[in-house]
């Protein structure tokens, strides 16, 4: 297990890669197949005519049939593949929505739905991403989740009604680590081209079946004429053999599909266990599913498409070939090996008891500040957060003041709290900002804004970002207008003294980073750079500027840049000063660094970690920088721990 | 030869018009969900509200014995409001239930309103911890219902624009959308004025 998150999303790549030429293939296979096909139905419609002793295959060879045949498969396979991919493309709430999905409130009330959103934010905040929205299945009774989106910023995760309710504290948090594991896996990814290809090839099969009817139902009412009634048969042909055609190309695509995420099925049913270090929990909720009538099945029509993206299996009656997961005993055994075959009598509903996860030993700013771990040690935690990180996000949530947690889990007062957060310590700046606040914002989010300021002063540093991180999901929705006026009061609230501050640009790029991909569907970032050499000047500029941030004096910051060119292993890379160095430039090096390969992020968050941990302390400003650039990469690199 | 590719083009055509009917089909019931969940929004606020009133009345009935009236006509205008709220949470959809909400909100504000401007002939009560705290709450509560509403009648413009145009609105019908939904508007006047305590 020597593969790290890098080389997974690597490996997620050139899976699909391997996935489309696979497709390709069957494509191809698909072409030949049809142009048989017309060939024969051609020829024999000739065969009268020439009253010779058998069909004529001499079509075979002609151009026009070919290019006919070739031309029609690629526009009905590859326009299906498009359309449905396109249409995913939307993000993980279509999927989400079309399963019946209601999204949920982050200020719900409901005991159950608070304890699921509470498990998800822990996690959210350990793994070092933001907070998925969370979508509840509510007319599913059976215990089951699924995670979709195209990227890990634009995933969502489903829960069913009867997973909300019948699973302990611990059974939904290894559920929830477990979808964790295929967002920071690059399942999603696979899973929604998986949907799109044998969308296409599902066509075919439809396209046959609606020849058919359609001869069939002129056939009848041409049965008269002779002529016409010749040309039926062929067409009838044609249709029953696309038929054919299409059910082999579904039946062998499912089969792709199912052995597909049979494996990855497993891999997160382990990564679940590496997270949360409780085997107990997720084995606890494959044993619940196992005891329960409806166990893991899916009611909903859109199901059997997302079969393989769910948390247990979804549809019925599939033979193990087909089955998208492995069987329920063999999960449970590679968890539990003592595990004794039996399923517990599941007891419906039992309310979930609201006590705390973490122990009531307070917020300590154990991570963050004071020693860091070396480089490699940091990002080998990236993808793959543990239950010390875990454990850190606990009490860190439970160390929020109520008003804060309640603030931030609604639209209305997640804005203000945003506000508040990036008004100045400088009482004549925070004065211009308020005077702006209350001018442009809404009268009641600017009351709201000052209601917070007495309680927002007393944060821990560190606890800053993460306030903000679980106030996204309540600012998703936002609706586009509310959103623009948003986004015009933190710009105006982060211009207003002129020079940028660390934090507050660290904040506004992890809150636009998110709410911009999810207001103005911006597409999920390509690939651009496969070599480092190219990308010099960003991380030049960027690791320049996380020098002069950590420390104070040149000399100091010159050996955190060296350390960091070491690590990053560009000899020539030349420190900026801090003139040059403007936070600007910075968003515009992160949009070029967003668009490298997942190895090369690895070499510049590495330099970025060495960076920080050349003179063996963090700062807050390091910690919160880090994780902004994390986030502008798309990389979930959970909180660095102190030692 | 060309029948056939007559027909294989008219198979195109058709494929490409089912892909553009499912697409808007789902479409529609993407923005109607979205409405739905905005309603979500709006009813956990709403409810808030309705929480808040009982003890409003418990704390006003010590001061305020001579305007058993008013006290009465605001717990009537909550429990129609209550039910109202119960009525259009089950579909966010139907603008009948929509109206009867708006009316009854507006309602709950005007009585509330009333009932505000009766306590301040009272100076203990407006005076009174509870009732500052009270008051406060209200009005932050009306906030956000004024906020979340704005989110709901902004997704349902959506909906609604979006029936109504080309092409989805040769289909809408055919999918169970052809009916707009309702703005939500509260009748009556804005409570924001109202509950104000002034020091």
């Amino acid at each position: 297990m020597a593969t790290d998150f890098f080389d997974r999303q690597d490996a997620a790549r050139r899976n699909t890669t391997r996935l489309v030429v696979l497709f390709v293939l069957a494509v191809l296979a698909i072409m030949v197949s049809i142009h048989v096909l017309l060939a024969g139905a051609l020829g024999y419609l000739t065969y009268e005519e020439r009253a010779a002793d058998g069909p004529d295959w001499s079509l075979l060879t002609d151009p026009g049939i070919a290019l006919l045949a070739f031309a029609g498969t690629l526009i009905v396979v590859g326009g299906g593949s498009l359309f449905k991919v396109a249409q995913l493309r939307g993000g993980g709430r279509v999927v989400a929505e079309q399963l019946g999905g209601r999204l949920l409130n982050p200020d719900t009330a409901d005991p159950s739905e608070r304890q699921l959103m509470n498990v998800v934010e822990e996690m959210a905040i350990a793994a070092g991403t933001t907070a998925p929205p969370v979508y509840l299945l509510e007319q599913e009774e059976g215990i089951n989740a699924f995670a979709a989106g195209f990227t890990p910023d634009g995933a969502v995760i489903g829960v069913t009604r009867g997973a909300a309710q019948r699973l302990s504290r611990d059974e939904l948090q290894g559920v929830i680590a477990h979808e964790f594991s295929h967002i920071l896996n690059g399942d999603m990814r696979l899973n929604i081209r998986l949907i799109g290809l044998l969308h296409g090839i599902l066509i075919i099969g439809m396209l046959g079946y609606f020849v058919l009817r359609m001869t069939a139902f002129s056939g009848g009412r041409a049965r008269r004429s002779r002529d016409q009634g010749n040309a039926a048969l062929p067409m009838l042909a044609i249709g029953a053999g696309l038929m054919v055609v299409g059910f082999f190309g579904t039946f062998f695509g499912n089969l792709i599909k199912a052995a597909v995420s049979r494996q990855r099925e497993f891999l997160a049913d382990a990564a679940a266990v590496q997270f949360t270090r409780q085997p107990d929990g997720i084995a606890g909720a494959l044993k619940k599913i196992g005891g329960i009538a409806t166990g893991s099945t899916i009611q909903s029509p859109n199901a059997p498409e997302a079969s393989h993206m769910f948390f247990g299996r979804a549809t019925s009656g599939f033979s193990a070939l087909f089955s998208t997961h492995p069987p329920l005993g063999d999960r449970i055994r590679r968890i539990d090996p003592s595990w004794d075959g039996t399923f517990p009598e599941a007891a419906p509903g039992a309310p979930p008891v609201s006590a705390s996860h973490a122990a009531a030993t307070g917020f300590a700013p154990g991570a963050g500040t004071g020693r860091v771990a070396s480089a490699a040690q940091a990002l080998d935690h990236v993808g793959r957060p543990t239950e010390a990180h875990i454990d850190y996000a606990a009490r860190l949530l439970d160390s929020l003041p109520d008003r804060i947690r309640a603030a931030a889990h609604e639209p209305y007062g997640a804005r203000a709290l945003v506000y508040t957060l990036l008004l100045d310590r400088d009482a004549e700046m925070r004065r211009k900002q308020l005077q702006h606040l209350e001018r442009a914002a809404d009268p009641g989010v600017f009351e709201e804004t000052l209601r917070l300021v007495p309680i927002v002063a007393q944060l821990q540093t560190l606890a800053r970002l993460p306030v903000a991180e679980i106030a996204l999901p309540a600012l998703r929705q936002l609706t586009a207008n509310q959103y623009r006026l948003f986004k015009q009061n933190v710009a105006v609230l982060v211009e207003a003294d002129e020079n940028i501050d660390l934090f507050e640009w660290a904040l506004q790029r992890i809150l636009l980073h998110d709410l911009e991909a999810h207001h103005g569907g911006v597409a999920p970032p390509r690939v651009r750079h496969h070599a480092l050499a190219p990308l010099q000047p960003q991380c030049e500029l960027l690791l320049s500027v996380l020098a002069h941030a950590g420390h104070r004096d040149a000399q100091a910051a010159g050996k955190a840049f060296e350390a960091a060119r070491q690590t990053l292993g560009l000899p020539q890379a030349r420190m900026l000063d801090t003139g040059e160095a403007d936070l600007r430039a910075l968003d515009a090096a992160l949009t070029d660094l967003e668009q490298a390969a997942p190895q090369i992020k690895r070499r510049v968050l590495e330099a970025a970690v060495a960076c920080i941990a050349a003179d063996q302390q963090m700062t807050a400003t390091e910690a919160e920088l880090l994780r902004a650039i994390s986030a502008s990469l798309g990389v979930p690199m959970p909180p660095l721990l102190g030692v | 030869m060309s029948a056939l590719v007559t027909l294989l083009i008219l198979v195109a055509v058709v494929v490409v018009l089912g892909a553009i009917v499912v697409g808007i089909y789902n479409k529609l019931v993407t923005y109607r969900n979205r409405y739905k969940n905005a309603f979500a929004q709006i009813e956990v606020q709403l409810k808030r509200r309705h929480d808040l009133i009982p003890n409003l009345v418990e704390t006003v009935k010590g001061y305020m014995s001579h305007e058993r009236g008013t006290l009465e006509a605001v717990v009537a205008a909550r429990n129609q409001a209550v039910g109202g709220l119960q009525q259009a949470a089950q579909d966010p959809g139907n603008a009948e239930a929509i109206r009867k909400l708006g009316a009854a909100e507006g309602a709950l504000s005007s009585t509330l309103g009333r009932l505000f401007a009766l306590s301040e002939n009272y100076p203990d009560l407006k005076a009174s911890q509870n009732m500052l705290q009270l008051g406060e709450e209200l009005r932050s509560t009306e906030n956000k219902v004024a906020f979340a509403r704005q989110a709901f009648n902004d997704s349902v413009t959506q909906y609604n624009i979006y029936r109504q145009t080309f092409p989805a609105v040769v289909f809408a019908g055919m999918f169970g959308h052809g009916q707009d939904a309702a703005l939500l508007e509260f009748e009556g006047e804005p409570i924001q004025q109202v509950p104000k305590v002034s020091f």
